[in-house]
């Protein structure tokens, strides 16, 4: 179309809207009756104020910490965490005690309640010493520790190259599971299980082709690391 | 009445997980379990819901997550979470839980020194009659009356060869003191820290030998239990003769020097002065002149300035022990214990100086476990005439405490406490050495006011605005905030009345008043006897400023010539003379006080500042928390049953379950 045609087109519509215009009177929209809506249907609320999960205070988290470890006093843990194989998995409470996000009420330095790059940090170092030590306890004394004596992985694993057996896998997960989390995997997301048995199925295939110097077997090591991923778990510090 | 009881609960935590869950079961009417690690049954009438709820229970009221025995005994049918409830709401966790809430408002721990001065004993060496060093304890600015060494150590430079002085490193070249001089001028003396039983004529029961069965945690360092040459090991210490003296009155003492004599009127001489002192030596102060040969009492400060008689008592109770020349350390205690003084971090070598002030914020805890603990009515955290405390606060209450008056109090004819916030004869008999054995005291006297009357908070919160802030603040949940007002020039020292100021301080010093009575810094109770609101005898002269024995304690901004205002006190007189046990009566009536515990317990429970949405939730806690008779049991278990807090936190289920 030319530009005169497009001209010529605008103007007849423009005319056409004008004389439609014109045509009606102001529409008058009569004042309503005051009565009240009429109930179509019911349905419950929940007024209650909604918050996001909170961090578990660290006066709990260390109780939980040191009821996983055996129920020792802290001193005691950490002579134990520390070991004596120069590992360096732990350095000493007053080490993280501000970390951890203790109040330090002599300085006016008031609690944490809200994780930070430093704290997650302290959780990832206690977690990887709290396991390899449990670990350590559990599996790998010279005199085998009665089931209901173990602290964290109170169930027996193959001396063998592992099975990579998920059926196998699943009542040892659901223990542990318990152990961190307070309530059985089959409660947990569906993909849940599978997801950990991946991680154990990985570390225990790279610990026995890498051939690494570790204290732990390709199972041991798979199970420690499914014990790493329990400890940062954010269910685990939110509540 | 023992607090023994209840501070062994503490040993809870250390037992076994599965002595505890055994304890436990016990306590739950025996429930069989199946702890068989290997069986791992789904409840089949628990929802995701439940065992949240339940770990958050387990959180809130056992101070840690549930066990995986504790999880399989929750799923069993026969589980009752009212009756898991119940009985957590009577064990140490709930009670811990609770003094938390209160601890991180308040903050009551110190980050101070506590220095009275009577009460420091510094330790220095001299050599002995036969070369080998020997440790000597002494007193800061004791009067002697030898020229030579009044105010001063015991032994003159003239026969140490060194000048020495507390805080600093002794000048000059160490000589033999001799035998004749060591035993005229110092005695052997079997002290408290030592010897548990340092009140007898001859003491045997020396500290790691005789000595029963020592408080596990009651340990002085290694510095105090050996001699100079570190192996062998103190039974004795020497001390300074005036030092170890026992009476409880002495004598004000005058030497007749009223003026400074240089030992050479030529300004280009070194001057001398007696034994070799590089100070003169002090002169008789107008008091003494004009109260000689007064009695003083000796444990107080005025035996330590006036009363060359006056020492440190018996087995040197009266004083604690430096194990160096100034701030150095005595005895092990931990820098950290969150979880409690049976479960602490550290334990490491601490100064003298912060031995008291540890043991203050141990009774401020203590106090308040008590009162969750034994459920009292929750007003006698302001009300409480009761206290809870332990050896070395018997020690600092009876002894130690009164060293901390009187100064300017003299001017006002106050030589000792007059009615000291915790009477000394209310005080039980325990010895400085059972640091682990707790006593409640059932009445402090009739100044006590629970927490606020206690060395902690008046020291934590040193002034009296410091003071009614906190009160305000902690209690009434109530901020100061300021307006945004320009401050406009003002010379009103009243600041209720000055323009920007008023906005806060038009209730800030009402409240600052009601502990005008409490010296700022310090814990001395002024009387209204002898320091009365309103005093007609300090006047401003006609330089417009008050004489030197009002100044410190009376405001020459509220002074005229009719008479002076007690500092802090013109706020309120009336609130001066009600001093803080008022604040308390006053502060427990408001409605507020009630509802404010219930705004701070319901947020540290839900986890969430409360809103305007929970209102009626807090209208209904707060009734039934009032006709409980202000019992926090009954709160808690309202608050932990009530759908509120089911529902709580629970904003993110999604995120809950999408936690993989």
């Amino acid at each position: 179309m030319s530009t005169a045609a497009n001209t010529k087109y605008l103007l007849i519509c423009s005319v056409f809207s004008i004389a439609a215009c014109a045509a009606h009177s102001p529409e008058i929209v009569p004042a309503s009756s005051p009565e009240a809506l009429r109930v179509t249907a019911t349905t419950a609320a929940d007024t209650a104020p909604k918050e996001d999960l909170r961090m578990v205070p660290p006066e709990a988290y260390m109780r939980t910490y040191l009821t996983l470890f055996g129920g020792l006093v802290p001193v005691e843990a950490q002579k134990r965490a520390r070991g004596g194989d120069g590992a360096a998995l732990f350095d000493t409470w007053d080490d993280y005690v501000s970390a951890l996000g203790f109040p330090d009420y002599r300085l006016d330095v008031p609690r944490q309640t809200q994780t930070n790059a430093l704290m997650v940090a302290a959780f990832e170092r206690l977690g990887v010493a709290l396991c390899d030590r449990t670990l350590e306890h559990d599996l790998k004394s010279k005199k085998p520790v009665p089931m209901n004596q173990r602290l964290v992985f109170a169930f027996d694993i193959p001396r063998a190259p592992a099975s990579l057996d998920q059926k196998a896998f699943t009542p040892k997960f659901d223990l542990m599971h318990r152990t961190f989390l307070g309530y059985p995997a089959q409660l947990a997301p569906p993909d849940r299980e599978a997801r950990f048995f991946k991680l154990y199925s990985e570390t225990v295939a790279d610990h026995a082709k890498d051939d690494p110097k570790s204290r732990f077997s390709p199972e041991e090591e798979g199970w420690a690391t499914v014990c790493y991923a329990f400890v940062r778990h954010p269910e685990f510090h939110l509540y | 009445m023992d607090y023994v009881v209840r501070a062994d609960r503490l040993k809870f935590y250390a037992m076994s997980p599965l002595r505890r869950f055994a304890l436990a079961l016990l306590s739950l009417g025996a429930i069989s379990i199946a702890a068989d690690a290997g069986s791992a049954q789904t409840s089949p009438t628990k929802t995701l819901d439940d065992y949240k709820h339940f770990r958050v229970l387990a959180i809130d009221l056992a101070g840690r997550a549930p066990t995986r025995e504790e999880v399989t005994s929750f799923e069993q049918p026969a589980f009752n979470v009212d009756g898991w409830i119940d009985q957590h709401l009577t064990g140490p966790a709930y009670v811990e839980r609770m003094t938390r809430i209160y601890m991180d408002l308040l903050r009551l721990e110190p980050n101070l020194n506590f220095s009275a001065a009577p009460a420091q004993l510094y330790r220095t060496d001299v050599n002995g009659p036969d070369g080998k060093p020997i440790h000597v304890f002494y007193r800061s600015g004791q009067r002697r009356t030898r020229e030579a060494t009044d105010g001063e150590f015991c032994l003159s430079p003239e026969e140490t060869g060194q000048v020495i002085r507390p805080m600093a490193a002794p000048i000059g070249a160490a000589i033999n003191v001799t035998k004749k001089i060591l035993d005229q001028y110092t005695v052997v003396v079997k002290p408290w820290w030592l010897y548990r039983d340092y009140k007898e004529k001859s003491p045997t029961q020396l500290y790691g030998k005789g000595w029963a069965n020592p408080d596990p945690d009651y340990r002085p360092v290694e510095a105090l239990l050996n001699e100079a040459d570190g192996k062998t090991p103190t039974t004795e210490v020497r001390v300074c003769r005036e030092e170890a003296g026992t009476e409880a009155v002495g004598h004000i003492y005058t030497s007749g020097r009223v003026k400074n004599v240089a030992a050479t009127p030529d300004p280009n001489v070194k001057p001398k002065y007696a034994g070799g002192r590089v100070k003169p030596a002090p002169l008789d102060k107008p008091y003494a002149i004009a109260h000689k040969n007064e009695a003083v009492p000796c444990d107080g400060k005025m035996g330590l300035d006036y009363a060359p008689t006056c020492g440190c008592g018996i087995g040197l109770e009266r004083c604690a022990p430096n194990s160096g020349n100034g701030e150095t350390p005595a005895f092990y205690y931990p820098n950290h214990m969150p979880l409690g003084p049976g479960m602490p971090l550290d334990d490491v070598r601490q100064s003298a100086l912060r031995w008291y002030p540890y043991w203050w914020s141990r009774e401020a805890v203590h106090f308040i476990n008590y009162l969750f603990d034994q459920d009292r009515d929750f007003r006698e955290i302001l009300t409480g005439r009761e206290t809870v405390i332990n050896g070395p606060l018997t020690q600092f209450y009876k002894n130690i405490q009164r060293g901390n008056c009187c100064g300017p109090e003299v001017g006002f004819g106050m030589l000792e406490e007059r009615e000291p916030l915790f009477e000394p004869k209310n005080v039980p008999d325990l010895e400085p050495q059972d640091v682990g054995t707790w006593k409640v005291v059932p009445d402090r006297g009739a100044r006590a006011a629970g927490i606020l009357t206690t060395p902690m908070f008046l020291e934590k919160y040193a002034s009296a605005r410091a003071r009614g802030a906190a009160l305000y603040n902690a209690f009434l949940c109530k901020n100061f905030n300021a307006e945004k007002t320009q401050l406009t020039p003002s010379d009103n020292p009243n600041l209720m009345q000055r323009p920007g100021c008023q906005n806060c301080h038009a209730t800030l010093e009402p409240l600052a008043a009601y502990f005008a009575r409490v010296e700022p810094n310090s814990f001395v109770f002024l009387p209204a006897a002898e320091f009365p609101a309103r005093n007609a005898t300090c006047k401003k002269d006609k330089n417009g400023h008050l004489n030197g024995t009002c100044n410190p304690l009376y405001d020459v901004a509220f002074a005229d010539n009719t008479g002076a205002m007690l500092r802090s006190a013109y706020g309120s007189p009336e609130h001066a003379d009600a001093a803080p046990a008022g604040a308390a009566q006053d502060i427990t009536k408001m409605p507020e006080f009630a509802s404010c515990a219930v705004e701070r317990v319901t947020s540290s429970f839900l986890g969430r500042p409360t809103t305007p949405d929970d209102e009626a939730l807090l209208a209904s806690l707060t009734s039934d928390f009032v006709k409980s008779g202000y019992r926090m049991r009954e709160l808690v278990k309202n608050i932990v049953k009530s759908s509120s807090y089911r529902k709580a936190n629970n904003l993110s289920s999604t995120s809950w379950r999408g936690g993989q």
